[in-house]
């Protein structure tokens, strides 16, 4: 399942997105409920710094599993079924890496519990 | 509805009808296929829309001038409710799905969907639910607290008449029919589509079909439990939304949401998949970016269920949350501009024919791509804060549902009415159709948007004179009535090409898919022989098939057993597999679909005992339609000369069942995850939420039956992996001892129950839990009762070494009833002792 | 190559135009038709005014969008594209999707982000303005209760504030949802029964600014106005002291 020709790299990646997303919302939620940093802060605290940090990794996580799939889809032994879903594969992970990255930019501009 | 083009296999037909048509007169009600199913959803949403069209026309009456009392505060309130109710469930979803349900099996080479008595019941399901939703026009008491019913004014205290119930109640009725679609299709386009048709080979159809059957799937869930427990909170005082007892109102918008933006594209995927078809047709080449297009869908099907909280942008959740849903929701503009740039460079590149369908396609690109674009203006949270709630939105709303719905639709109708009928619609009349719809739609809502930035909030039933907001209402109107003409021509040139169109002959638009290798109108049976398909356009690469499939070259020709069967193939690679036989004609699912109605409406008017009687009924239905499957003789008794190569699907491990099986229960899991996410909510986020000092529920009780349905699921499996290597000699015995073991464990969670002495009326937390024991003992009783069944098959010789197919396909339900009770276990009784039993 | 440069002054043929009619459209609406009490194209407060620019900054940036997609898809249909070969076409598609699919958007969201980021940011009631005016609204069927807590004034639909100060309004509901909103001066908010919000409001200069529920809360909904008017300060005080001294 886990090979760049398979049929799940068409969703793994957004899988992970999907996972992401609600770690992110919520942690940040929990973090709010919990010990929310103070607004004078800005977005230089602890909670700001964790989620970026985990989007930070799912990003390169998502890059990563990208260009495995392309990778294998240039293979010359790989048939053209496994190729598509490699190709792909690749394009999504891609896709999911932008959306990670997307979403995530505005931990570095709001505080977060306002 | 017989061939009429008189190929020389006239005998051979003649058997196949006789296998397949429905039975004829007012019994044509039990009919289970597809052709005729989708063709009475299509037929019922559009009575829905026209319903829906009159209220909105009532609505627009009452708007056209300022401080009219043509319909009061409270009738208003009424027609919006219903006019968003009624097109939304009532007519888009539905349609859509029977547009689906009609063509799928069709451009995927099959004669039926895997489970047609799935299509009807939930036919009559839909039908119900939309008429009891209907009626509480008739008795004065529609709900009114607007469609999307946000609590607390839909609750028992603010909405106190039957308004609420009857949405709740009746949606969540209507529901069971869009979940029976998503689980058809999702497994019907898996599992059935033609030999040798790989995932890469599907027709782009297809894959907006399958997102969107997927996208039902996972997006239902949250809002048929949302309805369960407003409506057990309206009915039974349980507050799960009722801030003094620690509930939260705003769990109510999250589940709503949770369901309602995936929604959109849960329409709108099925609309696209129709300009995605008919582009390359009338462009005549084959669609430019097909990867894309597949990379757009799945991408769009997934983003989709991130962008939930921008409905909910002004309910004040931190700016950096909201932050998170506003990026997400402008990114969803990415796979749409994918979509849109791959049906230009389609455009670009081919030779394009003008037709009545390339002008309604035409008509969506202009009004979608603007709602679209106003789309992303309202994802921007500053400007969200400004016009939420006003007539901006409703104009964003309806250019995104009419364009990129109702547009495609027509186009999608015109294009195939020819396949309905076998006649060609006139062009004159069509147009005019067309012109009148498009410029009316445009005067409605075009300069709506300046309404609301003028400051005209939504859902009011009248206005004072002079804000700046009189013209543009009048003009509103006036282009609504424009619309109204418009959608009545369209009506009266379709009602008419029945009688006055030029016949069509076979595929009259060259097109490339294999639906139009149908007879039109289609026979039953879709195929005289089932083709092996290695290319995405069979009809352009292959056009021998319009002669070679009705001749009965291909495969799958042989009746003589009496049975209705089609090929069973592997979801990726479309290896043939297995031959599935399908059930014919029955009264099951009507029988059973008015048993719920039964139920619904004793709900409704709360007379409980009936309400019991209706589910002993429905159950008693929905058993027996079991019971007559596998080696039944209703269904395909054992013979001396059985089918080998490839066998039948309930001579094997692996078919339809079980897959559908694997999904029923993946939408299963949303609800329980839904119900999850609504204890972790009100638990973190209600602001009166208490988690009582010591919990009354005996954990060493429960834990030991967890233990004991280990032990049940456990023996289980063995059963079946023994099964499956074909051994089976201890099976009836062992299904008796789980089902024994099954029974153990329902009285000791029963026990653990009602020795606990919930409060659930009076504290959010007991309604929670009470919520997830019935959950549970539903789930464990269900489980039981089949086994139960399953060990009486085996003594009637249904099930046994040569029929394992029932017991494997069961056998998902033990492993999900395992996994949610020890989650729940751990979930709702230890985690928050662990936490410290925080307030 | 060639047929870029005929696509390009396509676009521009069927923009051209169009943009000098909504430039004067604006126009026209800004003299005339934008004006009304409850325009938010007619703003009196800083939130109000930053998010009217948006809107006439995404109304001409998408308009532009719009006008192109159509006339790109018009062109489309009528164009004889000769034989085009699948290489052709491929190259076509890539070009095509990657520029107009992904860049567009992507351009679009990045700049639409720079401006409105920094915008939503001004809108928030942060709690460094500790000393500004607090206002406690709370919604009943069918009107506003206003409360000054400090002053002890009491009133219905009806609140005064100082012109040219941010204020915050304590949103809280005693039964249903609703939404407070004053289009000329700053964004909705909603106020819900268990929870409280805080909006800030500030109007320029002194006048009378009316405001309206915006979210549904049923039967008497379209009848939830109320006004607010901004004084200036020395007026403002004197007025609190007078209706604290009335109450
Ligand atoms: C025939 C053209 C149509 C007209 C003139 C029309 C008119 C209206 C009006 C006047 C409202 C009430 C706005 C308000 O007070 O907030 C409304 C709301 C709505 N419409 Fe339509 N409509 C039309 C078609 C459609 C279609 C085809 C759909 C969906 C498939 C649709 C879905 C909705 C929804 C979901 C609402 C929101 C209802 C609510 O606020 O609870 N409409 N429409
Ligand atoms: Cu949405
Ligand atoms: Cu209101």
């Amino acid at each position: 399942m886990l090979q760049a020709t398979h049929p799940f790299q068409l969703v793994a990646g957004l899988l992970v997105w999907a996972i992401w997303f609600v770690v992110l919302y919520a942690g940040l939620s929990v973090g709010c409920a919990v010990a929310p940093p103070a607004a004078e802060q800005g977005d230089l605290n602890w909670l700001n710094g964790g989620l970026g940090a985990i989007s930070l990794a799912t990003t390169l996580l998502l890059v990563l599993a990208a260009w495995r799939c392309w990778q294998a889809a240039a293979v010359p032994s790989v048939d053209r079924q496994g190729a598509f879903f490699a190709r792909l594969g690749a394009a999504i992970h891609g896709v999911s890496a932008l959306a990670t990255a997307a979403i995530a930019i505005p931990v570095v501009a709001y505080p977060p519990c306002v | 509805m017989t061939d009429s083009q008189g190929h020389d296999g006239g005998a051979q037909h003649r058997r196949l009808d006789a296998v397949w048509a429905n039975w004829p007169g007012w019994r044509t009600l039990a009919a289970v296929n597809h052709t005729s199913i989708g063709l009475r959803f299509m037929l019922t949403g559009v009575f829905f829309f026209l319903v829906g069209g009159v209220l909105a026309m009532l609505a627009r009456t009452q708007l056209a001038l300022p401080a009219q009392d043509i319909l009061s505060a409270d009738v208003y309130n009424q027609v919006f409710t219903m006019h968003g109710t009624v097109m939304m469930f009532l007519f888009a979803i539905p349609v859509l799905e029977g547009l689906a349900l009609y063509m799928i099996p069709k451009m995927i080479g099959a004669r039926d969907l895997v489970f047609p008595r799935i299509s009807s019941l939930g036919y009559y399901c839909y039908l119900f639910g939309g008429l009891i939703i209907l009626s509480s026009l008739f008795v004065g008491q529609a709900p009114d607290s607007g469609w999307f019913m946000y609590t607390p004014l839909s609750s028992a205290e603010h909405a106190p008449g039957m308004g609420s119930d009857f949405w709740l109640l009746g949606i969540t009725f209507v529901e069971i029919s869009a979940m029976a679609a998503g689980i058809e299709l999702t497994v019907s386009i898996l599992r059935s589509r033609a030999p040798g048709m790989t995932l890469r080979h599907m027709p782009i159809f297809c894959w907006y079909i399958l997102a969107m059957a997927l996208m039902i799937v996972f997006g239902f869930p949250p809002l048929i439990l949302a309805s369960v427990l407003l409506e057990l909170e309206r009915a039974a005082g349980m507050p799960f939304f009722e801030v003094a007892a620690g509930g939260d109102p705003i769990l109510w918008q999250h589940l709503f949401w949770l369901f309602g933006h995936p929604e959109v594209y849960i329409i709108f995927l099925p609309a696209a998949a129709v300009v995605s078809t008919l582009i390359p047709v009338f462009a005549q080449r084959p669609i430019v970016g097909y990867r894309w297009l597949v990379l757009a869908i799945i991408v769009t099907g997934f983003i989709s269920f991130g962008l939930w909280v921008h409905h909910m942008f002004t309910i004040g959740i931190p700016k950096l949350a909201q932050a998170f849903f506003s990026v997400a929701s402008m990114l969803v503009a990415v796979p749409t501009a994918i979509q849109l740039f791959a049906w230009l460079a389609t455009l670009w590149t081919g030779r394009v024919i003008r037709s009545l369908p390339m002008l309604w396609i035409f008509g969506f690109l202009v009004i979608f791509v603007c709602g679209g674009l106003t789309g992303v203006m309202l994802a921007l949270v500053p400007f969200n804060w400004q016009v939420h709630d006003t007539h901006f939105v409703v104009a964003h709303l309806h250019y995104v549902v009419v364009g990129g719905m109702l547009f495609p639709l027509i186009a999608g109708f015109y294009y195939w009415l020819p396949h309905f009928s076998g006649r060609m619609s006139t062009p004159v009349l069509g147009a005019l159709g067309f012109w009148l719809t498009f410029i009316g739609f445009n005067a409605t809502f075009l300069l709506m948007h300046l309404t609301g930035l003028l400051g005209m909030p939504r859902r009011v039933y009248t206005y004072e004179a002079g804000l700046g907001w009189d013209w543009l209402n009048l003009l509103s109107s006036v282009g609504g009535f424009v619309m109204a003409a418009g959608i009545a021509l369209v009506l009266l040139d379709i009602a008419l090409h029945f009688r006055f169109g030029r016949p069509a002959g076979r595929n009259p638009w060259n097109a490339d898919t294999l639906e139009w290798a149908t007879n039109t109108p289609p026979a039953p049976y879709n195929f005289a022989s089932l083709p092996a398909l290695d290319t995405r356009h069979p009809l352009w690469r292959q056009p021998e098939l319009l002669q070679s499939i009705p001749a009965g070259e291909h495969g799958l020709t042989d009746i003589r057993h009496g049975r209705r069967e089609t090929y069973g193939t592997e979801a990726v690679s479309g290896r043939l597999r297995e031959v599935i036989h399908l059930p014919g004609n029955s009264w099951l699912p009507l029988l059973g679909a008015l048993m719920l109605a039964v139920v619904c409406v004793s709900l409704l008017v709360r007379i409980y005992p009936m309400a019991l009687l209706g589910v002993v009924g429905a159950a008693v239905f929905l058993l027996r339609w079991g019971w007559e499957n596998g080696a039944h003789p209703r269904a395909a008794p054992l013979t001396a000369n059985e089918p080998d190569n490839p066998p039948l699907h309930s001579r094997t491990c692996d078919g339809p069942g079980l897959w559908g099986m694997w999904v029923t229960l993946m939408a299963n899991g949303t609800l329980y995850l839904s119900l999850l996410f609504g204890w972790f909510y009100l638990w973190t986020a209600a602001p009166q939420w208490t988690t009582p000092e010591t919990l009354s529920v005996d954990r060493v009780a429960m834990v030991a039956a967890g233990l004991v349905l280990t032990g049940a699921v456990v023996a289980y499996g063995r059963l079946v992996r023994a099964l499956c290597k074909g051994r089976a000699t201890f099976l009836a015995g062992g299904l008796l001892l789980v089902t024994t073991l099954g029974c153990l464990h329902l009285a000791v969670v029963l026990w653990a129950l009602l020795g606990a002495g919930l409060t659930p009326t009076e504290h959010a937390h007991d309604a929670m839990l009470l919520v997830m024991f019935l959950y549970l003992l539903f789930h464990a009783g269900l489980a039981t009762v089949l086994s139960l069944l399953q060990a009486l098959r085996v003594r009637l010789g249904y099930v046994g070494v040569r029929l394992p197919y029932e017991p494997v396909v069961l056998r998902p339900l033990w492993l999900y009833t395992l996994a949610v009770y020890w989650l729940s276990v751990a979930l709702f009784l230890f985690l928050p002792a662990a936490w410290g039993a925080g307030g | 190559m060639f047929a870029h440069r005929r696509l390009w002054s396509a676009v521009a043929w069927l923009t051209r135009p169009r943009v000098a009619v909504l430039a004067g459209l604006a126009h026209v609406c800004l003299l005339t038709g934008c004006a009304g009490e409850y325009s938010t194209l007619d703003p009196a407060g800083p939130s109000a005014l930053a998010v009217s620019w948006l809107w006439w900054g995404m109304l001409l940036a998408f308009g532009l969008v719009w006008f192109a997609v159509i006339g790109l898809w018009l062109l489309a249909v009528r164009r004889d594209p000769g034989d085009v070969s699948d290489a052709q076409a491929q190259r076509l598609q890539n070009r095509w999707i990657i520029g107009g699919g992904l860049v567009l958007p992507g351009v679009s969201i990045a700049v639409l982000l720079a401006f409105g980021i920094p915008v939503g940011h001004g809108m928030l009631p942060l709690s460094a303005d500790e000393d500004v005016l607090r206002i406690e609204v709370t919604g009943y069927q069918w009107y506003w209760q206003v409360e000054y807590p400090d002053a002890g004034v009491s009133l219905e639909d009806e609140l005064h504030i100082p012109a040219g100060e941010p204020v915050h309004i304590h949103l809280r509901s005693n039964d249903v949802i609703r939404s407070f909103w004053v289009p000329r001066l700053a964004g909705k908010l909603d106020a819900i029964p268990g929870h409280e919000n805080v909006l800030k409001l500030q109007a320029d200069q002194a006048g009378v600014y009316r405001g309206l529920c915006a979210e549904f809360c049923g039967l008497l909904h379209a009848d939830m106005g109320f006004t607010v008017e901004a004084h200036e300060r020395e007026d403002f005080e004197q007025w609190l002291s007078d209706a604290a001294r009335d109450d």
